[in-house]
């Protein structure tokens, strides 16, 4: 096992499209954070979308929660881990070297875990010191907490490795790459925002909703008539989000065990 | 002392609605270069893929050194394969591409310059794979065949596409690990292509086995094709 984790690492590591998403996921991230506060301190004050201002700790939370929200590039490094390999037709190469498919994909899951949790944490890292800098143009504000940056970190690192995971049991099962990543991106900015924002009951338990009950922050908003009771505990959350990844870890294992590879 | 390497003992494979493989039994000896002849989609790949384990067999097994291929350890260092898909990565260089198999099965890197070597790539070790000729595709892919020096090779029709200086390096290539006492099972569609550099015949039409033999008892002075035709003509008589 350690063997081939080494090898799956090696993938992720050489291939050089890798390290563009990477930062791009940094720089997704610190767009989440630097936006608000520009559009919070116009003229426009945040557009009547009701947001509390920097000055007030509701506005700095719904600002700098954005900084776990990098999780669609753990997403896509999950599912291009796995698409890969048929994309190129390195399956073959791949299986011939491991012909126990279950190890491979075990050892390509805890891969995804991996590479998930470095764009989450490289993105949180970049969005809050982005974010913390902009904030020092528009004094005065709301402090930004330790514990505030302490549950985002938490949801960051959490979010990364259950949907790097998510992304290869999705890539086994969809198998095709382009039609996986663009699925994954719909879904993720349009879908299932919708569902989170206007059907609370069930965007609960999706993972955008869940990772929302686990940062755990009260963002002041009422036109949407957001509140953070509406949402999982963090520890339910938690549970959630690792019920993800279980799910599609068996997926990946089970749609990869026999099937025919050309 | 010769031994059977490999063994197909009524293989088939049904695909949705094509029987590829039907009742094929074979077997492969040791220290021979034995040439797997037949027409394009006569089932030679589809045999090859159940023999590595990447085809399921609805019928029959396929094994390689006594076992099924899943059960091997380490199977690179007892199978090197050659498959149509290639089984490398365009944007990883050639030495790159070496590094993640050998990392995989534990094979010391020391080990790929000596593969890059064998197969004179040894000027291209790293350049990405994207930009290789076809001819340099396939000799990458008899590298990583030979990564874990293995004494049975499977070369599924490794000489396609290949220009002339390709083809004579190709069975130059063959001939070599041959010599070195390999046991090698190659696959062609283009019977004359072959007929110098094997030692036994194996030929396949619709899935079926049409005759298996040394080079001699097959040809009978006749050309591989000529006596491909009479075969094929008196089976379906
Ligand atoms: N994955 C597949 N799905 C359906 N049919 C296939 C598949 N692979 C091969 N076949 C069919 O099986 C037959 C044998 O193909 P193949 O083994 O590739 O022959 P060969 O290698 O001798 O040219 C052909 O009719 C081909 O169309
Ligand atoms: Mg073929």
């Amino acid at each position: 096992m350690k063997n081939l984790l080494q090898s799956e690492l090696r993938k992720l590591i050489y291939l050089r499209s890798n390290w563009l998403l990477l930062l791009w996921s940094g720089l997704f991230a610190a767009l989440g954070t630097v936006a608000p506060i520009l559009v919070f301190n116009s003229e426009s004050r945040g557009m009547g979308m009701g947001f509390s201002g920097t000055n007030t700790p509701e506005g700095i939370n719904a600002v700098f929660a954005n900084a776990a929200g990098g999780y669609l590039f753990a997403l896509i490094m999950g599912i291009l881990i796995m698409t890969n390999e048929f994309r190129h037709g390195t399956a073959v190469g791949t299986f011939l070297v491991t012909p126990k498919r279950s190890t491979v994909l075990v050892a390509k899951l805890i891969a995804a875990a991996i590479a998930g949790l470095v764009v989450q944490v490289f993105s949180f890292l970049i969005a809050t010191s982005a974010g913390v800098i902009t904030l020092g143009f528009f004094e005065p504000h709301a402090p930004v907490t330790s514990e505030l940056l302490w549950k985002i970190f938490r949801a960051s690192v959490l979010s990364g490795i259950v949907l790097g995971i998510v992304g290869v049991g999705l890539g086994a099962l969809v198998k095709n790459q382009i039609a996986a990543v663009t699925g994954a991106v719909i879904w993720t900015l349009i879908v299932e925002g919708l569902v989170v924002a206007f059907v609370e009951s069930v965007g609960k338990y999706l993972p955008a909703g869940a990772i929302t009950g686990l940062v755990d922050l009260d963002f002041g908003s009422n036109d949407f008539n957001f509140t953070i009771e509406n949402y999982l505990s963090p520890l339910m959350a938690t549970l959630v989000l690792l019920g993800y990844a279980a799910l599609f870890s068996l997926v990946a294992v089970r749609t990869t065990l026999r099937r025919d590879l050309d | 002392m010769s031994s059977v390497k490999i063994e197909f003992s009524h293989l088939s494979k049904q695909y949705k609605d094509v029987l590829a493989v039907s009742d094929f039994s074979a077997q492969v000896i040791s220290g021979r270069v034995t040439g797997f002849l037949g027409p394009n989609g006569a089932g030679k790949s589809t045999a090859l893929r159940c023999l590595l384990g990447l085809v399921t067999p609805t019928g029959g097994s396929a094994l390689v050194n006594g076992g099924p291929y899943s059960s091997l350890h380490d199977p690179i260092k007892q199978v090197g394969a050659v498959l149509d898909s290639r089984g490398f990565h365009p944007g990883l260089t050639a030495k790159q591409n070496l590094k993640v198999m050998a990392s995989a099965s534990g094979i010391d890197f020391a080990r790929i310059d000596v593969v890059l070597k064998l197969v004179e790539l040894e000027d291209a070790t790293n350049k990405r794979t994207k930009g290789f000729s076809l001819g340099m595709k396939q000799r990458l892919s008899l590298a990583i065949a030979m990564l874990g020096d293995p004494e049975i090779l499977v070369l599924d029709e490794p000489a396609n596409g290949l220009d002339p200086f390709g083809i004579v390096w190709l069975r130059e290539f063959v001939t070599k690990l041959a010599a070195e006492g390999r046991t090698i099972l190659v696959s062609s569609h283009q019977l004359a292509e072959m007929q110098n550099t094997v030692n036994d015949v194996l030929i396949i039409n619709k899935g079926k086995v049409v005759a298996q033999g040394s080079i001699d008892e097959i040809r009978q002075g006749k050309t591989l094709e000529e006596a491909f035709l009479a075969l094929t003509a008196r089976r379906s008589a």
